[in-house]
């Protein structure tokens, strides 16, 4: 049985498949059927010959073999040093190999590609800094997943999350009136402490538009509460979409460019449909790397630009403090030692770390900060970055990773953890309750909310 | 009254004493129940991976586990169910807070029954401030009446209601919510308020004119704001303690053999996880021998 | 022989090492594509051009960015060999009277005593690295054959070079020696990792455009390597 029910080489493009994968509890009968699905080994090397250009083949042939890129890697350095968790040894034996060989691999090397690509990286890009070739392994384990997914060697849940991209273009099953409806809910259940508070939908020519992520909708609407009070004490003009409000991607995540391209053309076509000045997404750190930093291109766009200046949470955030849109009650600011978590996707992939620190500037007590080490964009991921929070098969793993970010947080003896970023914020929550670490963490917006000042005119009047 | 109770249960024993309340106003009222419970907590990002919020393990929600758990439910509350066979058990992941207040959205009942809180250690109190009962408290558009202790659950009818006045907005619309229950009821209706002497002063002492001041005023606020709605009602009391509310109010209701307590809680988001032992409300919840209603908005017309 | 080494092959080796190094420098910027690699070159030539800049040159210094910094023993080792293996043979006197012989022109030329130490050097330094390939385990699991190769290819003119400086032995066969290890290395240049000679500056300043480019370089302060 080459091709299975569940594990094949079709995408997910409806809500029934959707559903029948979804069924399959843990992806039981999927893996299963994995250890029988052939490797299309022309169309295999026909795609390499189309899409691994003179960059990564070179990337592939330079590398010195000098392994000075070991210890840039937190997988390898929580695997007791592993050698074989070396990101040029990582790389070299799956994708290296695939190309040695002109595609002709077979199903058990495709295992062992697959558990290498998600299980042995996060696509943290940390390892290109360390590079003295500039070779970016990151880089290279995004090719490969793009590769195993068009064979069908995906974990599971990735499988499913690309597929909610292409059905709902939300990474969960969230239709666009439920995204409205539920804005419109939070703003209702504001409205007695904010009276005048509403939720914008598609309104054209505002300042700003805003995205989110789905899980926020399903799951903690409080996070899009607080973004439509922030907005509202700080006096924005703003809006949301009803169709194109989903700034995130698992399909990055799992390789699947075609609904990578999906995706972000809906969040673009609302751009264009609404024409605000600019876009301001969630507190989300793939999200952001997708529709502002990746999106532009798989979209075509050839200047790699966002149809409209798109930032991130965080750079609003900054602006609005520093302009004096939002005020901090200086009395309420941060008095307990506190860290920040910095997000691959956005610090070190997208420049943000002074933002970051602006922040901090305005909502700590001075002296209670304390950075990690390393910082900024030679931060260590979180620990589940790269679809590694999602994947059931790779938990082990996963949990194993996270010791190197609970011992960053452990050395700087602080109580809270900030953590703007989905993904952070998940994988801090799970090595808190993993390795029961006592310190809080939170999103940035919760914690903002409790300190700003609200303006006298907005306030309910009793 | 009640026409549809939302019945959000824990599907523990610490639900078990809601659960009989919930089905005997069913039952007297004839009301429809739904019984909600909220399985378990999605973890690890976008993974189907879901903490069961009773046996803390990691599961895989599937078909299979939710005709499980439901039959877990109907295991639990069994005896209480047979009260309103119609009802109709339901099961969702998500953070129960959350789901409760989107299952009172869709269902808009007239009345949500809750347990107490379940202790500290649950899986998602970690992740939120306050508790769940505290959250859909504040949030809900319909009155929540939450039982924590075995003593507090309701056997009958309606005879003595405490209605604990703060003289803010929502307490005008616990206010109308007491009355209409004691006018539906034809049971008596206490009116009360305690001054606060305690904690919220900090250590400040208060002298005894002030406080005797104060009652007089609190009296007065009573019979302006509330007693003038009353009409033709006359089978009520008023009452105004000083001391530490939470516990004036317990004490008052013992004392009036109370079998419903009637308050607002309003809590601000922001100030539930600076108050390390919950709200006033959740202080009288934990302690008062019979269920405690919270109100805070008047129903919308 | 001697004729036909200094020579035909000489020209020879020096042709192939300099237009095939070009070719391949070439071909990597052809294969370029902005889609694909998901950085858009044309579009922003001056912040790609700073970021290439930045990129290159970090790198080029000593202890220049963490990653050096990092491994203190591999950044001296591997700065002790390069500088003997660029510096010797392109400012070595010898070489540039031969050159001069031959194509009329030279570069001017290093102290003699320079030279010989910065030979020495990246002989001891090029051991070294051999050494590091053995005894650390994240490189071992790395190296294969074709890195001994390399690294053997990359030291024997450097070996006989200074064995016929010093005339140990016969100077005749060492030179020889020396002539034959070093044409050796000018053609295998381009078809072995040794290309890195260029494709170093190439591909580092294709992350420096990715991060000036895309990766926030219009943000902030820039990459801080
Ligand atoms: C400007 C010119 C050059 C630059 C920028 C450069 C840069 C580099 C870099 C970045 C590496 C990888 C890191 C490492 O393994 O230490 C490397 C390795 C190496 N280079 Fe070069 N290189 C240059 C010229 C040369 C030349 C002329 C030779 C030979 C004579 C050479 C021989 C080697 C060898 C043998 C290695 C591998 C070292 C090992 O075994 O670890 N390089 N070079
Ligand atoms: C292509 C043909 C080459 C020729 C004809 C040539 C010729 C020479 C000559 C005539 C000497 C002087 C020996 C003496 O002192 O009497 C010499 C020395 C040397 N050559 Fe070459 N060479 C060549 C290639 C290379 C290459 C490719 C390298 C290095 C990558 C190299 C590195 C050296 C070194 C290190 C010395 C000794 C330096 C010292 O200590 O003075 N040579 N070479
Ligand atoms: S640091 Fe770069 S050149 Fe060295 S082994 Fe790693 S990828 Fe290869
Ligand atoms: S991208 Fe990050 S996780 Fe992947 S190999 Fe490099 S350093 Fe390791």
């Amino acid at each position: 049985m080459p091709e299975g029910q569940f594990c094949n080489k079709r995408p997910v493009n409806t809500d029934e498949e959707l559903k029948a994968l979804l069924g399959d509890t843990g992806g039981q009968k999927y893996y299963q059927e994995m250890k029988a699905l052939e490797v299309d080994t022309a169309l295999l090397w026909s795609t390499i010959q189309k899409t691994m250009k003179s960059r990564i083949k070179t990337w592939l042939s330079i590398c010195a073999h000098c392994g000075m890129c070991a210890d840039s890697c937190f997988i390898y350095r929580v695997s007791n040093r592993n050698p074989k968790q070396v990101p040029a040894y990582k790389i070299q034996s799956t994708l290296g190999e695939i190309v040695r060989r002109k595609g002709k691999v077979d199903n058990a090397f495709m295992h062992m590609a697959m558990e290498t690509a998600w299980a042995k990286c996060t696509c943290c890009n940390r390892c290109g800094m360390y590079c003295p070739h500039g070779i970016d392994m990151g880089v290279m384990f995004g090719y490969l997943r793009g590769l195993l997914y068009q064979q069908g060697f995906v974990p599971w849940e990735m499988k499913i999350g690309a597929g909610m991209h292409r059905v709902y273009r939300a990474q969960m099953d969230v239709p666009n009136e439920e995204f409205v409806d539920t804005f419109q809910w939070m703003v209702e259940e504001n409205q007695e402490e904010y009276p005048r508070l509403e939720v914008p939908v598609d309104k054209e020519g505002a300042d700003i538009l805003y995205t989110v992520n789905a899980r926020e909708v399903k799951h903690y609407p409080e996070d899009l509460a607080e973004a439509a009070i922030l907005f509202h004490i700080a006096g924005e003009d703003w809006t949301v979409t009803s169709e194109g409000w989903e700034l995130t991607s698992l399909a990055m995540f799992a390789g699947d460019w075609e609904a990578c391209k999906m995706q972000v053309t809906s969040v673009y076509g609302a751009m264009e449909r609404l024409k605000p000045k600019r876009m301001v997404g969630t507190e989300c750190g793939h999200a952001h790397r997708a529709t502002v930093v990746e999106g532009p291109y798989w979209a075509g766009r050839k200047d790699g630009q966002t149809p409209v200046p798109s930032i991130h949470y965080v750079e609003w955030l900054a602006e609005a403090l520093r302009t004096g849109k939002l005020k901090i009650d200086p009395e309420k600011r941060i008095k307990v030692p506190v860290t920040i978590q910095d997000s691959c996707n956005y610090i070190r992939n997208h420049g943000l770390k002074e933002v970051t620190r602006e922040i901090i500037s305005y909502i700590v007590e001075p002296g209670y900060f304390r950075d990690m080490s390393p910082n900024r964009e030679h931060n260590y991921c979180c620990g589940g970055g790269g679809g590694f929070n999602g994947i059931g098969l790779y938990r082990r793993q996963r949990n194993e990773a996270l010791k190197t970010k609970r011992d960053q947080i452990l050395a700087t003896g602080a109580e809270l953890v900030l953590a703007p970023c989905h993904n952070c914020w998940d994988a801090i929550r799970d090595l808190i309750e993993e390795y029961e670490v006592p310190v809080k963490w939170s999103f940035l917006k919760p914690l903002i909310l409790k300190m700003a000042v609200v303006p006298e005119h907005l306030k309910p009047r009793e | 009254m009640f026409k549809n109770i939302l019945f959000a249960t824990s599907a523990t024993e610490a639900s078990d004493h809601a659960a009989r309340v919930a089905f005997n106003l069913a039952r007297q009222y004839g009301a429809a129940v739904t019984v909600f419970h909220v399985l378990g907590v999605p973890t690890r990002g976008y993974s189907q991976v879901v903490v069961d919020v009773r046996t803390k393990e990691s599961v895989q929600v599937d078909d299979e586990y939710r005709a499980w758990v439901v039959e877990e439910i109907k295991n639990q509350h069994g005896g209480e169910m047979k009260k309103a066979p119609q009802a109709v058990v339901e099961v969702c992941v998500g953070y129960p807070h959350r789901e409760i207040l989107r299952a009172v959205r869709e269902k808009k009942p007239d009345l949500v029954v809750m347990g107490g809180t379940t202790g500290g250690d649950s899986v998602y109190k970690k992740a939120l401030a306050g508790t769940t009962l505290q959250k859909v408290a504040k949030a809900a558009p319909c009155p929540v009446l939450a039982v924590a202790r075995e003593a507090a659950s309701f056997w009958g009818g309606f005879s003595s209601i405490v209605f604990g006045a703060d003289f803010s907005k929502a307490s005008d619309a616990a206010f109308d919510f007491s009355l209409k229950m004691a006018r539906e009821a034809q049971c008596e209706l206490h009116l009360f308020h305690a001054v606060d002497v305690g904690a919220t002063l900090m250590g400040k002492i208060m002298d005894q004119d002030t406080i005797e001041g104060q009652i007089r005023e609190s009296l007065n606020r009573i019979r302006g704001r509330y007693v003038a709605k009353m009409g033709d009602f006359k089978n009520y009391t008023m009452e105004v303690w000083e001391g530490i509310p939470s516990i004036e109010i317990v004490k008052f209701a013992r004392e009036r053999n109370a079998d419903l307590i009637v308050m607002a809680h309003h809590a601000r988001q922001a100030d539930l996880e600076d108050s390390p032992m919950g709200s006033t409300m959740e202080q009288v919840i934990m302690r008062a021998g019979c269920p405690v209603i919270s109100v805070n908005r008047l129903p919308k017309a | 022989m001697y004729a036909f080494l200094t020579g035909p092959m000489f020209w020879l080796s020096l042709a192939v090492f300099i237009a095939g190094l070009f070719w391949r420098a070439v071909w990597y910027a052809r294969g370029l594509d902005w889609q694909l690699d998901r950085v858009a070159y044309r579009a922003w030539p001056k912040e790609g051009a700073r970021g290439a800049v930045r990129s290159v040159f970090r790198w080029l210094v000593p202890f220049g960015t963490r990653g050096w910094r990092v491994q203190p023993f591999m950044t001296v080792v591997f700065f002790l060999f390069h500088a003997g293996a660029v510096l010797a043979p392109v400012f070595l006197l010898a070489h540039n009277v031969f050159l001069e012989s031959k194509l009329g022109v030279s570069l001017p030329a290093l102290p003699r005593f320079l030279a010989d130490a910065l030979a020495l050097l990246a002989v001891i330094a090029g051991l070294l690295l051999a050494l590091r390939r053995v005894a650390l385990p994240e490189v071992r699991i790395l190296t294969d054959w074709r890195d001994g190769l390399v690294l053997a290819l990359s030291l024997a003119p450097f070996i006989t070079g200074l064995l016929a400086r010093f005339q140990a032995g016969d100077y005749q066969f060492w030179l020889l020696a020396h002539i034959i290890s070093g044409e050796a290395f000018l053609i295998a240049a381009p078809f072995t990792k040794l290309s890195h000679i260029v494709l170093f500056f190439m591909s580092r300043a294709q992350l420096g455009m990715d991060y000036g480019i895309k990766r926030g370089g219009m943000k902030g302060k820039g990459m801080a390597w």
